[in-house]
């Protein structure tokens, strides 16, 4: 092990060196004028419109209607993992020390966003949310619940929203997961979710 | 072979470039769809490319931050200054853990290293798990683009493949198929894998942490399910703040495919309880393009592909044509830097028509920098002889206008009257696979004072 510590090290010097030796002199960091980016617009229809651009679904709804809607939505779903407040659905106990190969066969995942980017339609969702990190990806169908008034215009404001956050893990899910590598054909359900609701309250 | 010889192979199968020329377009125009749609899209190309100036210009400093922030998430960080060390450090990670089954997702990096022949030698086994991936290492050819790697493969050749190696049925490609067939077989490999292995789209200096982009959600599926994630990055990839996410994340895709955003966008900070996560952080030739001045802004690129979908050469030459990691115009302006020699015919595979430049989201001036490379190629590499004294004449000629006159009317003379056998020759490279255009008996000069005199 102490041969390849050495060399490890090494390595780090030498880049280092060959860096200082060769980059040019020092250029500005631009500040951002975000006012360029601003644009008069709904946030909430765009972000509907951009859900669905990238093959997702989404739903305005009452908080108390949650249950009856995913009972709805997804009537054959019997492994269940909930990880949200707002909703009493779900059949197997999630906690931090599930191990995610055990949510192999699970058949939807209900968490929540913290926000939601208007420009993309991207949720941000973090290993608080889904406790077990594996969760959103693993699980066959995914359902999101977001707050509406949780919407935000592009990602320069999303960054400035999740700064203060604990930083461990987190995601922005922009629709369920999808391919296009066979001959540009777009086929939605590659190793993620297969599917995503948004359920707005 | 030189690009054009293997480019002449890719040609023998006309419907199949019509049909590659054709999808790679698409995306192109997808990709100006969606830029349009941006408010304020050319000013953020513009912070994009400054950015990354400011980044090389500082780059130690930034990547010393980065260390010392990840290293305080517990992440283990390491650097290789080549390939070679690149790929002992991840087997030493792998030695240490006893793993004998990886799964990697995208990573041009872990391709420019080698790393999977490396590693298969050693006895373990290495899945590429984005699809287009997983299609090429099946194929055993390597990736063919650097967003849409299985772009030259039809959809009839994968059925093929998936028959022979994953025992699916006949389906006459059938997309659906494949795809759900790939997701079973994969999501297999996923669940029993030692280690996950992923590239970097961004390492952010002042956070410690990096980002990874996937539509498929492979690398979430392979890093969230095994003990040990490595992570692989050139050290080109650091972005000083978190917040310059807000710029790059807004531009890759958008770029690369027309999509506002990838399906995922993950950002690794810690490792979870009771896992492990390594940095490497690779240099193999990037501080030495970083010394030169001309081609230094190469380094900006953050892979997203968009000046090989708009590449009229690309188009009709295919990413092998290439054979270098990193095909198409920026490939071209990457690999000469790397071996000059092996990759001297790359800033030639070029019309210089500008588009990749106009549609690089960092703003590289690519067709300014291929155009660059001919000339130190030209000084420095032995040019065919045919070509040198071709362009040794052409040179006396049009520095001399009586002997232009002379020559184009002996060329028009000669198109006219000459065989077939001497127009169409070696020697004329014009002539190649296309006939040349009917000819008038006068130049340009002489009809335009004609007509002035006639007006």
């Amino acid at each position: 092990m102490n041969g390849i510590k050495k060399e490890i090290k090494m390595g780090r010097e030498a880049i280092l060196q060959s860096i200082k030796k060769n980059k040019p002199d020092l250029l500005p960091l631009p500040q951002i004028n975000e006012k360029a980016f601003d644009e008069d617009i709904n946030l909430l229809e765009v972000f509907k419109n951009n859900i669905a651009l990238v093959g997702g679904s989404i739903k305005e709804i009452e908080t108390k209607a949650i249950d009856a809607e995913i009972k709805t939505l997804y009537p054959n779903a019997t492994q269940i993992a909930n990880t949200s407040a707002k909703t009493s659905l779900g059949s197997i106990k999630i906690s931090k020390n599930t191990d995610p190969h055990s949510l192999e066969h699970i058949d939807l995942a209900i968490v929540e966003g913290e926000l939601g980017v208007s420009e993309n339609g991207a949720i941000w969702v973090t290993a608080y949310n889904s406790i077990v990190r594996a969760l959103p990806f693993i699980t066959n169908d995914l359902v999101i619940i977001l707050e509406k008034d949780k919407i935000c215009l592009h990602m320069l404001q999303a960054y400035s929203l999740i700064d203060k956050r604990e930083r461990d893990f987190g995601v922005f899910i922009s629709g369920p997961s999808k391919t296009a590598d066979i001959e540009q054909c777009l086929v939605v359900g590659a190793h993620g979710a297969m599917s995503l609701t948004v359920l707005l309250v | 072979m030189n690009h054009a010889e293997k480019a002449e192979v890719f040609n023998k199968d006309e419907a199949k470039v019509n049909w590659h020329d054709k999808a790679l377009w698409y995306v192109r125009e997808k990709r100006d769809t969606s830029a349009h749609k941006v408010q304020g899209w050319e000013y953020l190309r513009e912070l994009g490319s400054s950015i990354k100036a400011n980044v090389l210009s500082n780059l130690d400093e930034y990547l010393i931050q980065f260390e010392t922030n990840a290293k305080k998430n517990g992440v283990h960080v390491h650097w290789a200054s080549n390939a070679e060390e690149h790929n002992n450090i991840i087997n030493s990670i792998l030695e240490k853990h006893q793993a004998k089954k990886v799964v990697k997702s995208k990573s041009m990096l872990t391709e420019e290293c080698h790393l999977n022949p490396f590693l298969e030698k050693k006895g373990i086994e290495v899945i590429d798990t984005d699809l287009g991936e997983r299609i090429v290492q099946l194929a055993e050819e390597p990736p063919s683009h650097i967003v849409l790697p299985a772009i030259h493969k039809t959809k009839e050749e994968v059925d093929v493949l998936f028959q022979e190696h994953l025992n699916t049925k006949p389906s006459q490609g059938n997309p659906e198929y494949l795809v759900s067939e790939a997701r079973k077989h994969l999501r297999d490999k996923f669940l029993k894998a030692d280690v996950a292995i992923t590239g970097v789209n961004f390492a952010i200096a002042n956070t410690g942490g990096f980002v990874v982009c996937t539509n498929e959600g492979n690398a979430d599926m392979g890093v969230h399910l095994s003990k040990v994630h490595i992570a692989c990055m050139g050290i080109e990839k650091i972005i000083p703040q978190e917040k310059h996410l807000g710029v790059f994340l807004r531009l890759l895709a958008r770029s690369a495919t027309g999509q506002p955003i990838t399906t995922y966008s993950s950002h690794f900070n810690k490792p979870d309880d009771g896992k492990e996560m390594h940095i490497v952080i690779v240099d193999n030739g990037r501080t030495e393009q970083l010394s030169r001045e001309d081609f230094r802004a190469s380094l900006h690129c953050i892979r997203c592909g968009a000046c090989m979908n708009t590449c009229p050469i690309y188009r009709r030459s295919g990413g092998h044509s290439y054979d270098y990691a990193i095909p198409g115009p920026i490939g071209s302006i990457l690999s000469p830097g790397k071996d000059m020699k092996k990759h001297s015919s790359l800033p030639f595979a070029s019309t210089l028509c500008g588009s990749c430049s106009n549609v690089c989201p960092v703003k590289i001036n690519i067709h300014e920098q291929l155009y660059k490379w001919r000339q130190v190629i030209v000084k420095e590499q032995k040019q065919p002889v045919v070509k040198k004294s071709i362009l040794k004449v052409a040179g006396v000629v049009l520095s001399k206008p009586s002997l232009y006159g002379l020559a184009g009317k002996s060329a028009r003379f000669a198109l006219k009257h000459f065989p077939r056998f001497m127009i169409y020759n070696k020697l004329n490279a014009w002539g190649k696979a296309r006939d040349l255009p009917e000819v008038k008996n006068e130049n340009f000069d002489e009809w335009y004072k004609k007509r002035n005199k006639n007006g």
